[in-house]
């Protein structure tokens, strides 16, 4: 009962940002919007059982890669921009895509409860250690490469960033 | 919802409850008579100079960047850390792997000046 | 599963790619599009973390983790792409940013 209320909560929160993102004209407003719906992504991730992501999505994405946005929004000058038309000539296909997932998904619901069920999950025990230690313990074993790709991707993107960003190397 | 975060969102309630309801409350009691010297920016300071969305240097973005990266570093490091005793040498040496490739960007950022505010 | 069905959860994440991919199509600021582009991101990331939850798995966990950390090394070379061609062609709007086209 209490997991629905919260569930509601955060759908809220995610789908209103995330509409209000799409729709209000002054990028500072979109972007703070969007840190709304990040947030009720984050609420989602913890009903799921999933703290260290919930840790994560915060610190990374609210706390780093939306003060990037807000920074660049700050860099440029959008006053001009924000007075000229703001939706591009593609808005008839972008109202199709969403008709055409909205369609899917009444055409689901019309069907009922069948039609969302999934292949049974296999019955595998309760986990005794914490979320944190379970992904440590699949990330040092299993995804060994990813991790150690991961720190060439960081250094790509630091070597990449500055080079573009800085005015004299 | 694991149990246990129930008291942390009530916390948060309380906290963005707490201040609405006393900016509200203090509208309606509060006595109200505005002149035009009370409600300029700063009563006794000096005028507002310019535009707040006057457009910063792009230092401050070069900075923001060498931050997200190296927070995301840092969230690789956690996992690392609560497994400790458990990974032994063998995690010892992966981070080192890991650490060593970013210590490289790191100085090349610091030899190319990018940390430098000039 | 405690109270919430899996399938409610796939649901809303439908609804946030399709409004990712509304948001990428029809706006024209540059930072807007790409604002787009991490509500899909985060939509992704909502499945692959119901279905972790639903099989009890921490796979899921691992590749949101992986996701996020591209995210973030995106976002940093994106946004200074932005800030380049802002320097160069004085506009971010993507209309106006046409010398590929065909």
């Amino acid at each position: 009962m209490l997991d629905t209320v919260f569930f509601y909560l955060f759908t809220l929160l995610t789908l209103g940002g995330a509409i209000l993102t799409v729709a209000t004209r002054n990028a500072v407003h979109s972007a703070l919007f969007l840190i709304t719906s990040l947030l009720g992504v984050a609420g989602l991730y913890l009903l799921l059982h999933a703290e260290f992501l919930f840790a994560v999505q915060i610190i990374v994405y609210v706390g780093g890669i939306m003060v990037l946005f807000l920074f660049v929004i700050m860099l440029v000058n959008l006053d001009a921009a924000a007075a000229q038309r703001q939706f591009s000539r593609m808005w008839p296909v972008a109202l199709g895509c969403v008709a055409l997932v909205g369609l899917e998904l009444f055409y689901f619901l019309g069907k009922g409860e069948p039609a969302f069920r999934i292949a049974a999950p296999p019955p595998v025990p309760e986990p005794t250690a914490g979320n944190t230690e379970r992904i440590a313990d699949v990330l040092f074993s299993q995804y060994l490469l990813p991790f150690e790709i991961a720190s060439l991707l960081l250094l790509v993107a630091v070597i990449g960033s500055v080079v573009m960003a800085k005015k004299r190397i | 919802m694991p149990e246990g975060y129930v008291p942390l969102f009530i916390f948060l309630a309380v906290a963005i409850l707490f201040p609405v309801v006393a900016l509200i409350l203090a509208k309606y009691i509060r006595p109200d008579v505005p002149s035009r010297v009370k409600l300029e920016a700063y009563e006794c300071g000096i005028q507002t100079a310019s535009d707040s969305r006057a457009r910063y240097t792009v230092r401050f973005y070069i900075i923001a960047i060498l931050f997200v990266i190296f927070d995301v570093e840092a969230i690789f490091l956690l996992p690392w850390a609560v497994r400790y005793q458990v990974l032994g040498w063998f995690g010892v040496a992966e981070v080192a792997v890991f650490l060593v490739v970013l210590a490289v960007g790191y100085v090349w950022a610091y030899k190319k000046g990018a940390l430098e505010w000039i | 599963m405690n109270g919430v069905p899996l399938s409610w959860y796939l649901v809303l994440s439908a609804i946030l790619f399709s409004l990712g991919v509304a948001g990428f199509l029809f706006r024209r600021n540059i930072i807007t599009i790409f604002m787009s582009i991490e509500l899909m991101l985060n939509a992704v990331n909502l499945t692959f973390i119901a279905f972790s939850y639903d099989l009890r798995q921490v796979n899921g966990h691992i590749f949101t983790f992986f996701v996020m950390v591209v995210a973030a090394a995106e976002a940093a070379v994106g946004l200074a792409i932005i800030l380049t061609v802002y320097k160069n062609r004085g506009t971010l709007n993507a209309d106006d940013v046409n010398s590929l086209r065909f």
